[in-house]
């Protein structure tokens, strides 16, 4: 080896450590340190010293009617949402492909409730739904329909708040597949064409399974988003009635910071995590046989 | 009566024109070749026919019927594209298949046509495999497949064969123009290559700047081009053409006399100043030789035969002679060119003469 090529091989060093550290701070060590949390019982309000409890937090959890209905609350909410996104998205992206009358204008109104805070989406949906106040009550009474309790009630509330995350996230998914669309090659469009191959097949004999790869990545993208669901549900029913929309992260956060029982919590993220893992390897495999199937 | 007609067509893209009016009719079983340099408007002429862009004006008619403003799928045509166009989430079968699938045509008779085309094109290996997984040339060959099992009134090709390899590029070209034989389906081809066209067509379409320079069968296209850029562009390699004088049934080429042929001479008549082309293949013996004199500044041995790239009084010549001609670069050398093949175009026109 040349001196000059040890020296580079010093350099190396310099570039990695620092990563290395600030992942290993930053990431790493609070990821093991909540895991040695949640074997322990450890109480901020009244301060108990911490005592490891075993797999006690997590069999708590477990045997618990709230989590159970919290992970079915999230899943409802982000796959009502997410599968209204996908098809409306895909929808508005194939009308801004086509070129509908000004689209250049849409191109940028349609995205902009992706670019507002989901607390502030939250704050402008609370105001829209209000049961004596809202417009969208207004205009049912208008319209001869009775009011709507839609965020004190279970279901509507779950409507709610699906409805909400289909607003602010559709546009992400038009972004997405408006460049997949626009990276298809013409060419193949217009065999078709002359091979006498109507719009409606052209779009699921072609279109759609040459786009069905990056669907199943936005797709996936916005489960894994979506299942983080918090600030809305936070601004709007706090999780209520009861615990009727409370979500995974809210159930976590109520836990950790209003009951600031730290032991509990963090068992209860670990098992989000492993929950988040399960769906989306659930997903990704059935995703994976529809893709090779038809793609 | 004409399989296919354009009648006067013209395409403008905004303030652009690119066709002026057009007009073009192909013979039932016709194969007809649009040749031109790159933006002469072959390919709008093709997408026009196939559907695929609208003319601005004028009629376009296959088989008598009117179908200027018909979509593409409804005029029974089947076109190749230069990028194969193949569907790449299906199989070779797939794709050659899927417009008989999408419009009902029984899975039996489906398989059968499939298996037929496949045979033709020696794809049966293939059938299912995906187009990634094919190479050029057998991409082009599915291209041809699906065209070809819906027995379509007219092929299109738009050029098929650029984004081949120089050999499969030669083989492809004879498998075509065989197969279009044998089916005897009209069709119409475009390409920028001269000898895809001379080789493959029935009548050579030379175009330039939307208008048609030439529409000719090819020999008629080498011996007789109607003007200088299509003597320029027919040919390899290409003519050369000179500014020359014509005095006493002679031409001058600066101090150099080369004697006309006498039918020229009577033809030329009393014109002063003309264009005078010769092939480069024209250098040899014949009845009526004139010698010429050129200063080689390269000399290119292909093995069948020479040529010598030079100058003749200050202006460009290639000369194509025998393997063993004695010729070195800057030393005078001295051809034969044969008069009888001589061309002549008038200098403000370019027309033939």
């Amino acid at each position: 080896m040349t001196a000059s090529a040890e020296r580079q091989d010093g350099i190396k060093h310099l570039f990695i450590w620092p990563a290395f550290l600030i992942v290993l701070v930053v990431s790493l060590f609070p990821l093991i340190y909540a895991l040695t949390v949640s074997f322990q019982t450890v109480r901020i309000v009244p301060p108990t010293p911490p005592r490891f409890v075993g797999l006690d937090n997590y069999a708590q959890i477990a045997s618990s009617a709230r989590f159970w209905g919290a992970i079915g609350t999230t899943a409802l909410i982000t796959f009502l949402s997410v599968s209204a996104q996908y098809v409306l998205g895909f929808l508005l992206a194939l009308a801004l492909h086509h070129n509908v009358p000004g689209a250049s204008l849409y191109r940028v109104t349609f995205l902009l409730p992706m670019f507002l805070a989901p607390v502030g989406v939250a704050l402008i949906a609370r105001m829209v739904f209000h049961p004596y106040l809202g417009p969208v009550n207004d205009a049912m009474a208008g319209l001869g329909f009775a009011y709507m309790p839609f965020l004190t009630e279970k279901w509507p509330a779950i409507m709610v708040l699906a409805v909400i995350d289909t607003w602010q996230w559709t546009p992400f998914v038009t972004l997405l597949m408006l460049a997949g669309l626009q990276g298809l090659p013409q060419e193949v469009f217009e065999a078709a064409r002359v091979d006498n191959i109507g719009a409606w097949r052209r779009f699921w004999g072609i279109t759609f399974p040459m786009l069905l790869p990056l669907s199943v990545a936005v797709i996936f993208i916005r489960l894994i988003e979506g299942f983080k669901i918090i600030d809305t549900v936070f601004v709007l029913t706090g999780g209520g009635p009861g615990t009727a929309t409370e979500t995974l992260t809210l159930f976590a956060y109520n836990e950790g910071f209003k009951k600031f029982n730290l032991g509990l919590t963090s068992a209860l993220s670990f098992l989000f995590l492993i929950v988040v893992i399960v769906f989306g390897t659930v997903y990704l495999a059935a995703a994976q046989r529809l893709t090779r199937r038809y793609a | 009566m004409p399989h296919v007609e354009l009648d006067a067509i013209t395409k403008s893209f905004g303030a652009v024109s690119v066709l002026p009016p057009l007009s073009l009719s192909v013979g039932k079983g016709e194969f007809v070749v649009l040749v031109g340099p790159s933006g002469c408007g072959k390919t709008t002429t093709l997408r026009i026919l196939a559907g695929l862009e609208t003319a601005s004006s004028g009629q376009v008619r296959i088989n008598g019927r009117d179908v200027t403003h018909a979509r593409p799928g409804e005029r029974n045509t089947a076109m190749v594209f230069q990028n194969y166009a193949l569907y790449p989430h299906m199989t070779v079968r797939g794709n050659i298949g899927y417009a008989m699938k999408v419009h009902g045509v029984p899975r039996a008779e489906i398989d059968a046509r499939v298996d037929e085309a496949a045979r033709l094109l020696a794809l049966d290996p293939y059938l299912d495999r995906k187009p990634r997984n094919l190479s050029g040339g057998q991409r082009q060959r599915v291209a041809i497949g699906r065209a070809l099992v819906r027995q379509p009134e007219v092929f299109l090709f738009d050029e098929p064969l650029s984004n081949l390899d120089a050999k499969l590029r030669v083989e492809m070209r004879t498998e075509i123009k065989l197969l279009q034989r044998r089916l005897g389906t009209t069709a119409v081809y475009v390409t920028h290559d001269q000898v895809e066209a001379m080789t493959m067509a029935d009548r050579v379409v030379v175009m330039r700047s939307g208008r048609i320079e030439q529409a000719a069968d090819p020999i008629t296209l080498y011996e007789q081009p109607a003007n200088r850029f299509v003597a320029n562009f027919i040919g390899s390699p290409a003519m050369n053409f000179f500014d020359v004088r014509i005095e006493d049934g002679a031409v001058m080429l600066g101090a150099q006399r080369l004697p006309l042929v006498e039918a020229d001479a009577r033809r030329l008549g009393s014109r002063r100043t003309v264009i005078f082309g010769i092939r480069p293949e024209h250098m040899r013996h014949s009845a009526h030789e004139a010698r010429l004199t050129l200063w080689p500044e390269a000399i290119e041995p292909l093995g069948a035969q020479t040529l010598l790239l030079g100058r003749a009084e200050g202006q460009k010549i290639t000369a194509q002679v025998d393997p063993r001609f004695p010729a070195s670069v800057g030393q005078p050398s001295t051809v034969t060119i044969d008069m009888t093949q001589a061309h002549f175009f008038d200098p403000e026109t370019e027309a033939r003469l």
